[in-house]
């Protein structure tokens, strides 16, 4: 078992630098996720702790060994990827067993290994079938199953059920998480999927354009990030952003009026306010609308689409440019046209200078 | 018949037609033509010289052993080295990778006489660019065109010229689509590069290697032009006579077509038999 760290980790594929200097220290035994937008480098940056991918510049360390130059086979990790990557002229047994008999590891631990990665992995009554005559949540079994053979010291996972119906996926996510508590070992996990970032993580690390945002606990994520970036990218459906304009500041607090809110005006707690006049954003969370007069200010907005998913409803909205999506309680109401008046508190939204960085 | 129906008959036609008149009918009449005795005036009802002689004709056996031997040793011997050549191509370290494609592709598209006659000069016994490398190695010059195994090997290395590249750009396809992170598992894993070639990329080339090697069969099978041109109609003597020059001598130098056509329907019959026993050697088994 090992904890990783990396320092100043760059890639660079040619002239183009991909990741722009990655530090980051996963514990013993944490289950990490990787989440960001298409491109952004994640996969890239599980590659390289995996040894797929050579590291331009930085270390990444693996139980305190620095690892750059150690072949994959030698890292102690084993992955786990998106097309399974199965061997398809081979039995079930034989890709659990592969990479064990090809080094010369001996035949009675490699059986009794098989049997284990079988049983926990619940695939025993499919040792003798081949990958095509698997559905995609045992192959996906499988792929686990051969990664755990070699007893590895470190998992890592890019996108692994992305190819798996909606059920399944929640099925997988669950086995997952079971997995990693009976092993107890170090993941790192890539997804583009909210929900399975947010229940299998110990630590979130949000990447974006190869620069790593912000890493923290699931819920500090959503309570508390730092920049409008990830507020954005963490949370479903998405923050709602709202331009804003800073009209007083005073002891330690900015107004700031809502730029297509005539008269809402929020005042926010800020050591550091920008200067009067300055554009800002006002950050709110679908659900962090509330009933007209129960909060700091009120505004006013026209609903256009209303979607109701029975538990909740989302009531999509445009004021201004700036589209608005707000949870309601649930209503079965068409909402066309409706003038619909909610309240804005000022605990409940996050002030955002004009670069996104977040004004505390 | 319906009107669609009938136009599209109209339009097929002339292309049936042809079919007919080139196609079925030649290989209908030739059937017929290999149970008749065509030595004499008129032709008649007479297996034992045309079936029959198969049996027994020295220089049929002659022809048949020697198409074999190249079969035997050529076939394994150009595909071993096109897959060798594949990988190569397929190598991420390889520069320039479309004009070693066309490369190794241009030995089929140039023409066969051409081919033939710088074989023949490449290969003379006293002024041969071969023999000269030879003689630099201190090797005794070798009279490749008048020796009978070594003209064999000049037939067996020039038809493994001409077709090896065409059939590593096949495996090539082949090798594309393995998907690359088969490789990364296995690499993961600790299994060396040899190893993943044999364990993984050989067994998931056969299907295209058997379709390689049932490809080469058949034309092996039909060779004709290299002892036609290269060793000057299967010479020295009929030590290079293979089964297509030997057809071809029956036909046109001795105008015995019911012979000939009992030899050609020989021919396509060992092919397909080899083809077939190719296939099964190289089924996919549960
Ligand atoms: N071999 C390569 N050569 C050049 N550029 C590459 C290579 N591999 C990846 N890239 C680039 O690196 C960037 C990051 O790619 P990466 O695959 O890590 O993204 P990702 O975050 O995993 O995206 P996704 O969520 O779509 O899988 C992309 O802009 C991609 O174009
Ligand atoms: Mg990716």
């Amino acid at each position: 078992m090992a904890g990783i760290s990396l320092k100043k980790v760059v890639k660079r594929f040619g002239v183009y630098e991909i990741i722009h200097g990655a530090d980051l220290e996963v514990a013993d035994g944490e289950f990490v996720v990787f989440v960001g937008p298409s491109g952004c480098g994640k996969s890239t940056l599980l590659r390289m702790i995996a040894g797929l991918e050579t590291i331009s510049d930085g270390t990444v360390s693996i139980g305190g060994r620095i690892v750059n130059d150690i072949e994959p086979a030698d890292r102690g990790v084993a992955m786990v990827f998106q097309s399974y990557a199965l061997y398809p002229h081979m039995t079930v047994e034989q890709n659990l067993s592969f990479g064990l008999r090809m080094t010369g590891h001996d035949k009675a631990d490699v059986a009794r290994r098989v049997k284990r990665s079988a049983d926990t992995l619940r695939i025993s009554e499919l040792l003798k079938r081949k990958p095509r005559q698997l559905s995609g949540g045992q192959r996906q079994r499988v792929a686990i199953g051969r990664a755990i053979m070699r007893e590895p010291q470190l998992f890592l996972f890019d996108e692994p059920l992305s190819n798996l119906d909606a059920e399944l996926r929640v099925q997988m996510r669950v086995e997952l998480a079971r997995l990693h508590k009976e092993l107890g070992v170090t993941m790192i996990y890539v997804t583009h999927d909210q929900t399975e970032a947010m229940t299998l993580a110990d630590r979130i690390v949000v990447l974006n354009a190869g620069n790593i945002e912000q890493i923290g606990a699931p819920l500090d994520l959503y309570d508390d990030p730092a920049n409008r970036f990830v507020a954005g990218f963490v949370g479903s459906p998405k923050m709602n952003f709202m331009a804003g304009r800073i009209v007083e500041t005073n002891n330690g607090a900015a107004i700031v009026e809502l730029v297509n809110h005539r008269g809402a005006r929020l005042r926010k707690p800020a050591v550091d306010a920008p200067a009067v006049g300055s554009d800002v954003v006002i950050g709110v969370r679908p659900e962090h609308f509330f009933n007209a007069g129960e909060g700091d200010c009120d505004i006013t907005i026209k609903a256009d689409v209303a979607e109701h998913l029975g538990s909740v409803s989302y009531v999509y909205a445009n004021a201004g440019r700036e589209e608005l999506i707000i949870e309601r309680e649930a209503s079965r109401q068409r909402a066309n046209g409706d003038h619909l008046t909610v309240a804005l508190r000022a605990d409940r939204s996050l002030l955002f200078d004009k670069t996104g960085a977040r004004v505390r | 018949m319906r009107l669609r129906t009938q136009t599209a008959y109209a339009f097929l036609t002339p292309y049936l037609l042809v079919f007919l008149a080139f196609w079925i009918w030649p290989i209908a009449n030739s059937f017929w033509l290999s149970f008749l005795n065509t030595r004499s005036a008129n032709w008649t009802f007479n297996p034992r010289v045309t079936w029959g002689r198969l049996l027994v004709d020295p220089a049929f056996a002659n022809a048949l052993w020697n198409t074999l031997i190249i079969l035997v040793i050529q076939v394994p011997i150009m595909i071993a080295l096109a897959t060798v050549l594949a990988t190569l191509l397929n190598s991420s370290m390889l520069k320039a990778r479309g004009l070693f494609r066309f490369a190794f592709f241009a030995p089929v598209v140039v023409g066969e006489v051409a081919y033939a006659a710088v074989f023949r000069l490449m290969f003379n016994h006293e002024f041969g660019i071969i023999n000269k490398m030879l003689a630099v190695a201190s090797v005794p010059a070798i009279p490749w065109l008048s020796s009978p195994n070594a003209a064999m090997a000049v037939i067996i290395i020039a038809v493994t010229w001409r077709w090896a590249g065409y059939n590593a750009i096949i495996i090539l396809a082949g090798l594309q689509s393995i998907p690359e992170d088969v490789y990364e598992a296995a690499t993961l894993d600790g299994v060396s590069k040899t190893r993943q070639f044999f364990f993984i990329t050989l067994p998931l080339l056969r299907p295209v290697i058997v379709l390689c090697v049932v490809i080469s069969v058949i034309g092996t099978m039909q060779l004709f032009s290299e002892p036609f041109l290269i060793t000057n109609r299967g010479g020295p003597g009929q030590a290079t006579e293979t089964l297509g020059l030997f057809l071809y001598r029956q036909a046109f130098g001795a105008f015995n077509f019911g012979y000939a056509s009992a030899i050609a329907y020989t021919i396509a019959a060992l092919a397909i038999v080899i083809s077939l026993i190719n296939l099964w050697l190289g089924r996919e088994r549960e």
